[in-house]
């Protein structure tokens, strides 16, 4: 058990996600050990949130604090197993050579982050939850604290996406393993790499072929940009100390293909607006003090409709 | 006593045992002595508005116990999500010394307040109204809670030179930490005990949120 937990960490200092960890085309952690990781800190999560039910004016009601435990870790395996098949199949579609395991294995790593960063904040909506009898602030509290936990999850599936993009290119055009600064070869295998579809990746692609000596080139592009800061990367990396290279932290690298970071992106939209969905059809989480304890209510309306409701219902 | 007070001297000055230390474990101890002793002694200088008779000998242990509980209470539940989300952004080498340098400006806080304390003693003997006590006490902590972010960003500058994510860190420490320590004060209440109720460590009424009434508040006066 403590071994998976360790996992974790290894996920969240950036060891599992480095890009000569990732040389297998896989984040290589243990699937299961993970989702009994994520499952602990979600049901951790739910208690917490659950407290709030136990300070209701007619009577603690531990049903709902039961119910919360239940839900939160239920929550984000349901958005799994509904966006997992969506990305894979969209993923095999623009090229990318992640397997089916490997997607697997990526999305739980990005859950274990997720709920990590949600139950590290735990405290603080117990905390709140056990001290303020004020219902909608406590939905609104914890909409937030879900939103931030979800955009770290999500930022660190991005990157680590892009990552793996990098990590397959061959060795050779890689060469050199990861450090922050761009480096010289990382452009090279951007020629090989970058499609001739699109017209702004053609220009990149001229650029980057172009020789150091056009580094005075007119047109200020990104592309250009980045390749003047990789001259003088290679000298200057030898004499720095290892730099910290964070899970979240975006490499310079960029890996070409558009097309495949483009789906990822959509993608993650899709993941969090499905989460959130998932979310209201398995209400209530907190369980509104008025009413009775039910394990689900009827279903009506949606998610960001109700959060406004609940923001305009804290001044009246 | 001495040693402690040039302890004390030290996490003002910024020494390099606060939070570079070869031994961190007995820097961590003594920073959190330093937000112990000097909260006690403000909790206690605010808790004599009553007066020293009777029953209010007990709201001036109270207020002494309340003030170290707030601050140390409110960085216990800010922890967890700083270690989590600071090791995710890459920083885990650097978090025991960004940890000591918040419980170093916590002990500046403590300090900066426990030095005011005559100061509001002053204002008590000149007979002054609950209201305006509540309002010199506030005073007092506004300038305590500054000093200390003053502190913290010196503590902050090294770390920020190694890594400038350190940057984003600190500021949402403060967020959080302040976040959690309006409603970690408003739930301890009284902090000063008024003069015509009943002694007591927590007010009945006082089981609210902070931030809601503040919102309420301010809607009552702009809405008709």
């Amino acid at each position: 058990m403590l071994r998976w937990f360790k996992e974790l960490d290894r996920i969240l200092r950036g060891d599992a996600t480095h890009l000569s960890a990732l040389d297998r085309g896989s984040v290589e952690v243990p699937a299961f050990g993970l989702t009994v990781v994520v499952i602990i800190l979600g049901v951790t999560y739910g208690a917490c949130m659950g407290t709030f039910a136990l300070l209701r004016p007619g009577g603690p009601e531990f049903m709902q604090l039961f119910a919360s435990a239940v839900k939160t870790p239920a929550l984000f395996l349901v958005t799994l197993i509904i966006t997992f098949p969506s990305l894979y199949v969209f993923n095999a579609l623009v090229g990318s050579k992640l397997l089916p395991l490997a997607v697997l294995r990526l999305l739980i790593a990005s859950l274990g982050v997720n709920l990590a960063v949600l139950a590290s904040l735990g405290p603080i909506v117990a905390f709140f939850s056990v001290t303020t009898t004020s219902y909608p602030f406590i939905v609104l509290l914890n909409v937030l604290i879900f939103a931030v936990a979800g955009i770290l999850g999500l930022n660190f599936l991005l990157q680590t996406l892009h990552r793996l993009t990098v990590a397959q290119l061959p060795p050779i055009e890689r060469s050199q393993p990861p450090p922050r600064p761009a480096l010289a070869p990382a452009s090279e295998a951007r020629i090989e790499i970058a499609p001739v579809t699109s017209e702004s990746s053609d220009t990149a692609a001229e650029l980057i072929a172009a020789p150091p000596t056009k580094e005075g080139a007119p047109e200020p592009s990104a592309a250009a940009s980045s390749v003047q800061h990789s001259q003088p990367a290679p000298s200057s990396t030898v004499t720095a100390a290892p730099p910290q290279t964070g899970a979240l932290e975006r490499l310079q690298l960029k890996s070409g293909n558009a097309q495949v970071r483009s789906i990822f992106r959509c993608w993650i939209f899709v993941f969090g607006a499905v989460g959130a969905q998932v979310g209201w059809l398995m209400r209530p989480f907190i369980g509104n003090p008025n009413q009775p304890f039910e394990w689900f209510r009827p279903r009506e309306s949606n998610f960001f409709e109700a959060v406004l409701r609940t923001f305009w219902s804290l001044f009246y | 006593m001495t040693g402690f007070l040039l302890r004390a001297d030290d996490v003002l000055r910024r020494a390099p045992w606060t939070t570079r230390s070869d031994r961190p474990w007995s820097a961590t101890r003594d920073l959190v002595l330093c937000v112990c002793i000097f909260g006690v002694t403000y909790g206690a200088a605010m808790g004599t508005y009553g007066g020293l008779s009777g029953d209010r000998l007990w709201q001036i242990l109270y207020s002494a116990s309340k003030v170290p509980l707030l601050l140390l209470a409110t960085f216990l539940l800010s922890l967890p999500s700083f270690a989590v989300i600071n090791t995710l952004f890459g920083l885990r080498r650097d978090l025991g010394e960004a940890i000591r340098a918040v419980i170093a400006a916590q002990a500046g806080v403590a300090t900066v307040l426990a030095s005011l304390a005559p100061f509001t003693l002053l204002f008590y003997v000149s007979s002054v109204s609950y209201a305006a006590a509540i309002l010199v006490n506030g005073l007092m902590f506004a300038v305590a809670s500054l000093a200390g972010q003053r502190l913290l960003r010196g503590y902050y500058q090294p770390l920020i030179a190694r890594h400038k994510m350190h940057r984003v860190m600190l500021r949402s420490w403060i967020v959080v930490y302040a976040f959690v320590g309006i409603q970690m004060g408003w739930m301890l209440r009284p902090f000063i005990g008024s003069p015509n109720t009943p002694v007591q460590f927590f007010r009945e009424e006082s089981w609210g949120n902070a931030y809601v009434v503040v919102v309420q508040l301010i809607w009552q006066v702009l809405a008709p």
